[in-house]
């Protein structure tokens, strides 16, 4: 899979026409083409920048003059910790939501959890966002529009730590609200599918508390497959990152690919590119292990549990 | 796995007999023909067309603000008047007249100062020709002063604007001025423009905007003051008045005025305001409707036209294509969507067209995997074997066989593929990947957001996008499902 990715990139070459001015001279041209190491053949390109790439090299940015690694790994601890946020989040709270639902069959939470879900299906995500944005940045201007942090920072480890969550809480709370309600949804119908099945009735009839039945015999259950479906979903999540990103302006990964593309900055969108390819890649590592772990039946040398 | 039911024994009637026992079918029908009305009717539906700027200020308000908002009450909307002869009130005219004329098929007026037989000995008498400001009048001139009266009843304007063209026939030896007033109802007047020639002129253009500084020095404010409001400070009757003044030689003096147009931008506008280049929301909402509706079907027929076609392919032949073909669906699927998407739009080029392909491009594979998993039991029935045994070939079997065996299932499921196709093109539109020249909802929301909708908290210019996409999104999610229902009773479990 991962090597998928790697062939799966553009091919360099594709972009060089549309970098450089059509107002420099022949000869400047020519000096910019050769740093930037585009006066080769493209296949001396590709075979180069595949080589490069294995040693994180991704060469210069077209806009900076920096290069795109030190950018990339200013931008990646922003975006992991807001997609880390949002991710726990969700799941967390769209699991827990969609339990007690299960468990409240018919009732207008439940009844309320389906709409919603239906709804995060069909509402653009990023005018849900554009709203929060307005209603809680400007209308009652209570969190900040844009950024990681304040600038300047606030003085002290402390204050500063608090003044990044203060940034978070607009864009991985607009996520959640977002996403949740399709886990939820989901949560929810496998539950209720494992709440009729006999290893419930049995253990109700054991006597056992209806808490330990809900969360230690039909939750456990139902994990495996949702874990499933949560990391099958990840790539839809990282489309969403950039998107985020972008609307908040978030210091990230995303938000550098946007800019990139719009600056038409080849090689940096295709180094943003490859770091995203990446972390659906490792993110897929991830969903394996896990799945292991909320799994018992595929754990080595355990056997069948249930 | 095997006991699927997919005879197609389902009619047309029959499924329209189900189909109208299931409200929430129904509503998303009802839904989705009203955005078909719309899309078909949109020149209907609204006088403007979206590429129209300046019909109103910059992110006006909905008209309906002005019976909700307070603020809005006597907001000024839209006052844009194309003045010719017939409009013109002459006031005063010594010396002269004025003269409808047509030219090209536009009636122009023409300001006509009878011809004075000077004698030699009168001298220049010392006129300053570029005095500025609301003089008094040199009564040894001839003079003929237009005026247009504006009914102005609201709160003061942002900006207001006036343009003409103007040309001048005389003799050399004539000198001509041209003045460009606003009286207000307290009598009050201010002088937006004066030029004064000798002889005449070629067609020359004049343009007053409140905005310009050189109006701003003119009128003696600073640069942060605004002639608007200075000018239109109260309600009542005010007066564009037009003044040509002149020495007339041997030959009539004539100045010839045409495309003379007064403009005050409206701060409410239409049914859902304006957008940051005054064009309109409710008219670009609607041609949005449109772009929205085709994208999302024919996004969807691609891709699960392909996604069939691979599907039925792989599942019958199996082997090395089916191999490789499913390897390729799993690295696609694997692949986060819009990055490649914002790439490869960039790339491309922004045309509506190609977005269409690209959505597709990226949408296949689910239908691929389901509809080869069907084929991979079909393949197996008896009917299958029955046809190949008879001698048909590969190719006969999947089109006369497999096909219509799959097509309830693909049917639904390129039902529920439009919103997501609809969804991916807003949100390229969105980030600024769509096509710029047609009005797109996710254009308009790029736009809010990157042309003060914010900051001036124009949710007007916001919301409606979002719900419409919203509701048709929706619909086809009602009626996807109720299609489902229906035609896969499988799947009844599933969402």
């Amino acid at each position: 899979m991962t090597f998928n990715f790697a062939i799966f990139r553009l091919m360099p070459g594709d972009a060089t026409k549309m970098i450089i001015d059509p107002l420099f001279t022949p000869e400047a041209k020519a000096e910019l083409e050769r740093q930037f190491g585009l006066d080769d053949p493209p296949f001396v390109q590709y075979v180069k920048y595949m080589s490069s790439l294995s040693k994180f090299d991704l060469g210069l940015s077209f806009s900076t003059r920096r290069p795109v690694v030190n950018e990339l790994k200013e931008r990646l601890p922003n975006t992991a910790v807001l997609f880390l946020a949002s991710f726990t989040l969700t799941t967390i709270i769209g699991i827990s939501v969609g339990v007690y639902t299960a468990s409240k069959r018919g009732t207008f939470a439940d009844n309320f959890v389906t709409g919603a879900g239906l709804f995060a299906y069909a509402v653009p995500s990023f005018w849900i966002q554009l709203l929060l944005l307005m209603l809680f940045g400007y209308y009652i201007p209570i969190l900040p529009i844009h950024g990681t942090m304040s600038a300047p920072p606030p003085d002290g480890f402390f204050l500063q730590f608090l003044d990044r969550i203060h940034h978070l809480i607009l864009p991985a709370g607009s996520n959640v609200i977002v996403a949740f309600g399709s886990w939820a949804l989901y949560t929810r119908n496998t539950m209720l599918e494992a709440l009729g099945q006999d290893y419930i009735v049995t253990a109700r009839a054991k006597g056992l508390p209806e808490n330990t039945v809900l969360r230690h015999h039909a939750l456990r259950s139902v994990l495996p497959p949702i874990v499933t479906l949560i990391f099958g979903a990840l790539p839809g999540m990282v489309s969403g990152a950039v998107i985020t990103e972008t609307i908040f302006s978030w210091h990230g990964v995303g938000k550098y690919l946007m800019d990139a593309v719009m600056m038409q900055d080849y090689p940096a969108a295709q180094g943003a590119f490859y770091l995203i390819a990446l972390a659906v890649v490792v993110c897929n590592l991830v969903a394996d292990i896990v799945y292991g772990i909320v799994d018992p039946r595929i754990r080595v040398g355990e056997g069948g549990a249930k | 796995m095997s006991k699927i039911n997919t005879q197609t024994e389902i009619s047309a009637p029959t499924f329209w007999e189900q189909y109208k026992r299931k409200p929430l079918g129904m509503v998303g029908l009802v839904i989705v023909l009203v955005y078909v009305f719309v899309a078909l009717f949109a020149p209907f539906l609204t006088p403007y067309n979206p590429k129209q700027i300046l019909l109103a200020d910059r992110i006006a308000a909905p008209v309906w603000f002005r019976s909700v908002v307070p603020q809005y009450n006597d907001a000024p909307s839209t006052i844009r008047t194309t003045l010719g002869p017939d409009e013109w009130a002459v006031r005063e005219a010594t010396g002269g007249k004025l003269v409808a004329e047509e030219l090209e098929g536009n009636a122009i007026s023409v300001i006509e100062f009878d011809p004075v037989a000077r004698d030699e000995g009168i001298s220049e008498d010392g006129v300053d020709t570029q005095e500025y400001g609301y003089y008094e009048e040199e009564p040894a001139k001839s003079a003929v002063v237009l005026s247009y009266p504006i009914a102005y009843n609201f709160s003061p304007p942002n900006t207001f604007g006036a343009t003409f063209n103007y040309w001048i026939d005389a003799s050399s030896d004539s000198k001509t001025e041209l003045e460009c007033v606003i009286e207000t109802p307290e009598g009050k007047g201010y002088s937006l423009w004066a030029r004064s020639y000798t002889g005449a002129i070629s067609s020359q253009p004049a343009r007053v905007d409140s905005r310009d500084l050189t109006l701003k020095q003119r009128l003696g404010l600073t640069i942060f003051d605004d002639p608007a409001p200075t000018i239109f400070s109260s309600k009542g009757d005010y007066r564009l008045v037009l003044r040509a003044t002149s020495t007339s030689g041997e030959e009539p003096t004539r100045v010839y005025i045409s495309n003379t147009e007064f403009y005050i931008p409206g701060k409410i506008h239409g049914l859902l305001g304006a957008d940051h280049m005054g064009a309109d929301l409710w008219t670009q909402l609607i041609y949005g409707t449109r772009i929205s509706l085709s994208i999302g079907l024919s996004a969807a027929g691609i891709s699960v036209a392909v996604g069939t076609a691979v599907g039925i392919i792989c599942g019958y032949l199996g082997g090395v294509v089916d191999e490789f073909m499913m390897r390729v669906v799993d690295v696609l699927m694997a692949i986060p969507t819009l990055p490649v998407l914002i790439i490869l739009g960039a790339i491309l080029g922004k045309s509506v067209w190609n977005i269409v392909l690209l959505i597709s491009a990226f949408a296949w594979m689910g239908t691929a995997r389901l509809v080869r998993s069907q084929t991979l039991s079909l393949r197996e029935r008896v009917f299958v074997e029955a046809a190949k045994a008879s001698g048909a070939s590969d190719a006969y079997v999947m089109l006369v066989h497999i096909l219509p065996n799959v097509l309830p299932l693909v049917f639904a499921g390129m039902v529920l593929r439009i919103p997501a196709a609809i969804l991916t093109e807003a949100s390229l539109s969105f980030l600024g990947l769509g096509d710029p020249r047609v009005a797109t909802w996710g254009r308009i929301l790029h736009n809010a957001r990157g042309f003060g909708a914010f900051t001036t908290l124009a949710w007007w210019w916001l919301v409606p996008p979002g719900l419409a996409i919203t509701f048709l999104s929706l619909a086809f999610v009602f009626i996807g499902n109720t299609v489902n229902e229906i035609l896969n009773p499988r799947y009844r479990e599933r969402s």
